[in-house]
């Protein structure tokens, strides 16, 4: 592990720009093995009153945790990931995910911050926290 | 003050045991690690290469952290097990409340799964919230956790998952939670 200093509060990471495709959610509500029909069907979604078929939970955590590590490195170990959701991300709108250090430990526990927006609000807020960063 | 039954059938199931244990499809394996890593976009070489995951203080490739949830999930013909949230959800879907959002998921890593993890999960739940209005139409939210064990019986993950389920209120609506 990398002897380098830690991260400090406050320094942002590097923005993920996601275009929201039918295709990235299908893909990622099959990776994540979730066949609810409001993730691919749009008849089914709109039954449902959704105006459109929205991404899955488990892909906006994957996308959080990708993110994250991303900036963190192959090093680093994610601890905990925390999340809650807004609005939906339907397909034709981008999901911009933003996060910034909240937090360091003495222990070199590093909490961050995380937000993904589009443009009806945020679809995703939370905190990620890791060790190990060796930046 | 205004009682209600369906809240209080629902809520009852927390007091349910925990499900029996749900033994994920497969061990970890390097083809659903990729699979995941494609959809996500998530190129770190820990996932998908031996030595870089070796450099890295891992003892083979590793499954991203967030994909612990995916392991076990119930598939197309929903084959899992019985518990107190499945039994609220049934209640919830035959009274109208068919709709479903997740709302919340908060998730703890005690360790990286690496190639060859037998992952087993037992869920219960946790908390109903009584009946609430929402932009999307009236409803309740479930609060389940969920305990990760691996072959040896070790605790490797925990998850509380929280749902809202729904009347759907207008379909033209949009803007709503998600």
């Amino acid at each position: 592990m990398s002897e380098t200093a830690l991260p400090k509060v406050g320094e942002t990471l590097p923005e993920l720009v996601l275009p929201i495709t039918p295709t990235r959610i299908v893909a990622g509500a099959i990776a994540s093995r979730d066949y609810q029909d409001v993730h691919h069907d749009v008849p089914a979604a709109r039954e449902k009153g959704s105006p459109d078929i929205f991404m899955n939970i488990l892909t906006t955590n994957g996308l959080v945790g990708r993110f994250v590590t991303d900036w963190a490195g192959a090093e680093a170990r994610i601890l905990t990931i925390a999340i809650r959701l807004g609005v939906p991300n339907y397909p034709g709108d981008t999901m911009t995910l933003t996060g910034a250090v909240a937090k360091v430990g003495e222990d070199g526990t590093v909490e961050v911050a995380i937000r993904g927006a589009n443009q009806l609000g945020n679809h995703v807020t939370g905190t990620v926290t890791l060790k190990g960063i060796g930046k | 003050m205004e009682t209600d039954p369906l809240y209080e059938t629902v809520s009852a199931h927390t007091a349910d045991p925990p499900s029996e244990p749900v033994s994920a499809w497969d061990p970890v394996n390097q083809p659903m690690i990729r699979h995941w890593c494609d959809a996500m976009g998530d190129e770190l070489p820990i996932y998908t290469d031996v030595a870089a995951a070796r450099a890295a203080g891992h003892p083979d490739v590793v499954a991203p952290p967030a994909s612990l949830q995916a392991w076990t999930m119930p598939g197309l013909r929903m084959r899992g097990a019985e518990d107190g949230s499945t039994r609220a959800q049934a209640t919830l879907v035959e009274a109208g409340y068919l709709a479903v959002v997740a709302t919340d998921c908060q998730q703890t890593y005690h360790r990286y799964l690496t190639v060859g993890d037998h992952l087993y999960a037992t869920t219960r739940l946790d908390s109903v919230s009584p009946r609430k209005k929402t932009a999307l139409g009236e409803g309740y939210f479930l609060t389940s956790i969920t305990e990760y064990r691996d072959q040896h019986g070790e605790v490797v993950g925990e998850m509380l998952f929280r749902t809202l389920w729904f009347k759907p209120a207008r379909a033209q609506d949009t803007g709503a939670l998600a």
